[in-house]
């Protein structure tokens, strides 16, 4: 849950999400050629994978004087589980409403499994 | 199903008054999604449901639409225990109801998870044009890029 809210936040923001499919596209770049293509400074980029970095969505590898960069995925399919299991935790719930409304009469309410 | 949002739907025999009864009465609301103690519900447009999930913490939610027997809404933060939901750190979760047969169809829909959290710094794309889709939009793309051909480098091992 954690790293999924860690995934989340770091893909709130819209210059990240540019960076990263600019970086999805090109396969591997480095932050000065990424910022050639970016309206933002290098440092700019610098920073914001540094924080993608953080949460796992980029990894980084260091060539002669520059680390060049490349998109992880993992961490999305972290994502999708986490919705996923939130989906199975409303088929509980709706099962749990069910049961009570198919039960007889308005008497004591039946615990979910 | 497009990944900002849970659909999940369920037949239930049962009159639809009797549906709407279970998913809006305190008794049965803190049975199906709660300790088994009466929830607390302000039922009303703005008012307070509080969803307690025990060790969890406790979810006060704020309803949104109240329509019987039809349509409930309400917003909840469930990233944030014990904090109310707003716009900001809450997803939207709408129940409809509809006659069926000789029962109901309800249907859940939980939206929002793309505006659930709230970037805290945008000082580096001041004057950027952002771009309409969020995070979800990104997570679709890139999921299609990690699904497609293993000649990706997006897949290549470290």
């Amino acid at each position: 849950m954690i790293a999924v809210e860690g995934v989340l936040s770091a893909l709130a923001d819209p210059t990240r999400r540019e960076l990263l499919e600019h970086l999805s596209r090109q396969g591997r770049a480095t932050a000065t050629t990424l910022a050639a293509e970016l309206p933002i400074s290098r440092q700019a980029v610098v920073q914001h994978l540094a924080v993608l970095d953080g949460v796992g969505l980029v990894a980084a590898r260091r060539e002669g004087r520059e680390r060049r960069f490349e998109v992880r995925t993992d961490p999305l399919t972290e994502v999708a589980r986490w919705m996923e299991s939130l989906a199975a935790q409303w088929d509980g719930r709706l099962q749990a409403i069910r049961r009570i409304a198919e039960s007889k009469g308005d008497g004591a309410p039946i615990r979910p499994l | 199903m497009s990944p900002d949002r849970i659909e999940r739907e369920i037949k239930i025999q049962a009159p639809i008054e009797r549906v709407w009864e279970v998913l809006t009465e305190p008794v049965h609301v803190g049975t199906w999604f709660g300790t088994g103690e009466p929830a607390e519900i302000d039922l009303r447009p703005g008012g307070v449901m509080v969803l307690d999930h025990g060790v969890h913490g406790r979810y006060p939610t704020v309803i949104v639409d109240v329509d019987p027997p039809r349509s409930f809404s309400y917003r909840w933060a469930s990233a944030y225990p014990d904090t109310l939901a707003t716009e900001e750190n809450s997803t939207l979760v709408e129940f409809s109801l509809e006659p069926f047969a000789e029962g109901t169809l309800l249907r859940v829909v939980e939206s929002g998870f793309d505006s659930l959290v709230i970037p805290t710094e945008r000082v580096g794309s001041a004057g950027y044009e952002s771009h309409a889709e969020g995070w979800t939009g990104v997570v679709a793309k890139l999921g299609a890029h990690a699904e497609g051909a293993d000649a990706s480098p997006l897949l290549a091992p470290k």
